[in-house]
């Protein structure tokens, strides 16, 4: 029981770690965009999918991890640049045409990438002893590079110019454009910057799930939750509302089915939208 | 302004022969097409019933699919494990989703914009799950099969067995139900419902109950969404817990993006294009929604007011230009 709680526990962690930076990317267009992004759950599964092929061609799968937000970054822009630049302004229309990309992405990778799911093999295949079960070591890893990831982005946001830009336009976009911050290009790259996330959790969340062309969908509506709980716009409040939310639906699974613990969750969700639209941890 | 008191009568014109059209079809098509336009009727009276709640009153609903699943299941389950009449069956198919939809709607319309659109989302999820993990009630994603018993209705009596007898059944329904929807919105109260859409704040500072007038949108769109299940499932003679899929409603959208929303004639064209294209894309590629996909990014950027709006806008051109 000790081990099969510290095993939950564990993979409640990882997994909300990444869970964490895709909620990141997804809050972080929201917060700067106001754009709901529907075709973040596609980008998360193109990223796997692009780095199965780079894998699959290299035989590495750290070059995977490092070349398909790269890519997928890539759509991004022309996503951003392409579609939602001229319907900006406009909060519901992006919703349905995001909900059309996500379609359009989608049945693309089943049409290439085919409807089975196929598996990455995790490249530290070393396991650790954990009471009397095993733990893979890979899933630690997974866990130190999200963490990475996050400190990385906290100093990208806390110490650059982009940084700076990002955080005056959410603040106060009038006075941002008064004072010369340039911000379409700070929108631009906002969102190439969520995209590439996305497909970078895409990869570290590969070597657990299986990739397949509908592995975004349910994971979309996770992120929603997590967004929500933590508080539009608040990208702290994403990251503990992840590991939250992970860590009770991961323990809450050892003693109730896990659809269950999912409509607790859901229905949490909809009593935090009704008197917290703010988030939890929201002023 | 699409739909006009002055156009009234071009419109039963055009709708009577499109009906008569519609009835002699089945002589010339055969049973594979007879099914597959029962199929397009429904999601006819979806889509209007999506224009209903979107597109005149201004609230995008990704919760539809939890009334039409609904509706599915209770023609289903009353018929199957009941061993109740159609009649009485499909029309709780209206009375359960209205009640379900009362109930979802008095909260989600407590939200504007965007909260509102994860709201119902979050609520057909919680549908979907639910019918997913109760095999025993709903046969899970396996679903449930049954077969209907005559409908009756006085003398009046029709075989839902029979492909033609169903086809002539969803017809009729599908046309009444656009009718009143179409009387609805020609209505004071439809012009309510599009002055929220216009303007929240001023339909609010005229005098009117806003939060109220969306809960009657949500309920009526909420009820023909579920009638629309309830037919689906007499048409297929099946329902399963992937009806309740918060994607089902997705269809509704594309359908009336397509075709035109807040123009009710829209989506139904919408409805029928899509199909036809589906249905011949198939033959070639396996992954129709590709193609659904980029046609909804499409008329988001080139014709947000759809193919209806499309029509119009080039006949407004000519009208000055002549």
């Amino acid at each position: 029981m000790v081990s099969n709680l510290a095993v939950a526990i564990l993979n409640g962690i990882v997994w909300g770690l990444i869970m964490a930076l895709i909620a990141l990317g997804l809050n972080m267009i929201f917060g700067l965009l106001h754009i709901i992004n529907m075709a973040h759950g596609a980008l998360y599964m193109l990223g796997a999918v692009v780095a199965w092929y780079v894998i699959e061609l290299t035989g590495n799968f750290w070059i995977g991890l490092m070349v398909a937000p790269l890519c997928v970054g890539f759509i991004g822009l022309i996503i951003e640049r392409g579609l939602i630049r001229t319907i900006e302004d406009k909060p519901i229309i992006t919703i349905i045409c995001t909900f059309g990309l996500m379609l359009a992405v989608q049945q693309l990778v089943l049409m290439i990438f085919g409807g089975s799911p196929r598996r990455i093999s995790p490249p530290i295949a070393y396991r650790f002893p954990l009471f009397e079960l095993q733990y893979p070591a890979m899933r630690i890893m997974i866990a130190l590079i999200s963490i990475a990831m996050m400190i990385g982005l906290w100093i990208f946001l806390r110490k650059t110019k982009y940084g700076l830009w990002m955080r005056a336009v959410v603040q106060d976009r009038e006075m941002a454009v008064a004072l010369g911050i340039p911000v379409t290009k700070v929108y631009m790259w906002t969102f190439v910057l969520g995209s590439a996330l996305a497909a970078f959790s895409g990869v570290l969340a590969a070597p657990i799930v299986s990739v397949e062309f509908m592995m975004g969908r349910e994971v979309l509506i996770m992120a929603f939750i997590i967004v929500i709980v933590g508080g539009m716009g608040n990208l702290e409040g994403s990251v503990i509302a992840a590991i939250m939310i992970s860590l009770i639906q991961g323990v809450g699974a050892l003693f109730v089915p896990p659809s269950i613990a999912t409509v607790f969750a859901l229905a949490f969700m909809i009593i935090v939208l009704l008197f917290r639209p703010q988030g939890l941890f929201g002023e | 302004m699409f739909i006009q008191k002055g156009k009234s009568f071009g419109f039963i014109l055009i709708f009577i022969l499109i009906l008569l059209l519609l009835t002699a079809l089945p002589f010339f098509v055969d049973l594979f097409y007879q099914t597959f336009l029962t199929e397009l009727f429904v999601w006819i009276l979806f889509a209007i019933s999506f224009d209903l709640i979107f597109g005149y009153t201004g609230l995008l609903s990704f919760g539809q699919a939890l009334f039409f699943g609904l509706g599915g299941y209770t023609v289903t389950i009353l018929i199957r494990k009941f061993g109740l009449n159609t009649e009485l069956s499909l029309f709780l198919s209206i009375i359960i989703p209205i009640l379900f939809a009362w109930f979802v709607g008095f909260f989600s319309v407590k939200l504007t914009g965007i909260h509102f659109v994860i709201i119902t989302i979050i609520f057909a999820i919680i549908g979907n799950i639910i019918g997913d993990t109760w095999t025993s009630f709903t046969g899970g994603a396996d679903g449930l099969t049954f077969s209907p018993p005559p409908f009756r209705l006085g003398l009046f009596q029709i075989d839902l067995t029979d492909i033609k007898g169903n086809y002539y059944f969803v017809l009729a329904i599908v046309a009444i139900s656009f009718l009143f929807l179409r009387r609805m919105i020609q209505s004071p109260l439809g012009k309510i419902f599009i002055s929220i859409r216009e303007n929240e704040e001023r339909a609010r500072l005229i005098g009117y109950n806003v939060q109220r007038y969306k809960l009657i949108a949500f309920i009526i769109a909420g009820g023909l969404s579920g009638l629309a299940g309830g037919l689906y499932s007499l048409t297929l003679k099946y329902a399963s817990a992937g009806y309740l899929h918060w994607s089902v409603s997705g269809h509704a959208v594309v359908y009336t993006i397509v075709g035109g929303m807040g123009t009710l004639v829209g989506p139904a064209i919408g409805v029928g294009i899509v199909m036809s294209l589906e249905h011949y894309l198939i033959n070639f590629l396996q992954a129709t929604d590709l193609v659904v996909g980029i046609a909804l990014v499409f008329m988001v950027l080139v014709a947000p007011k759809g193919l209806v709006g499309l029509i119009q806008s080039i006949f407004k051109k000519g009208e000055t230009s002549a």
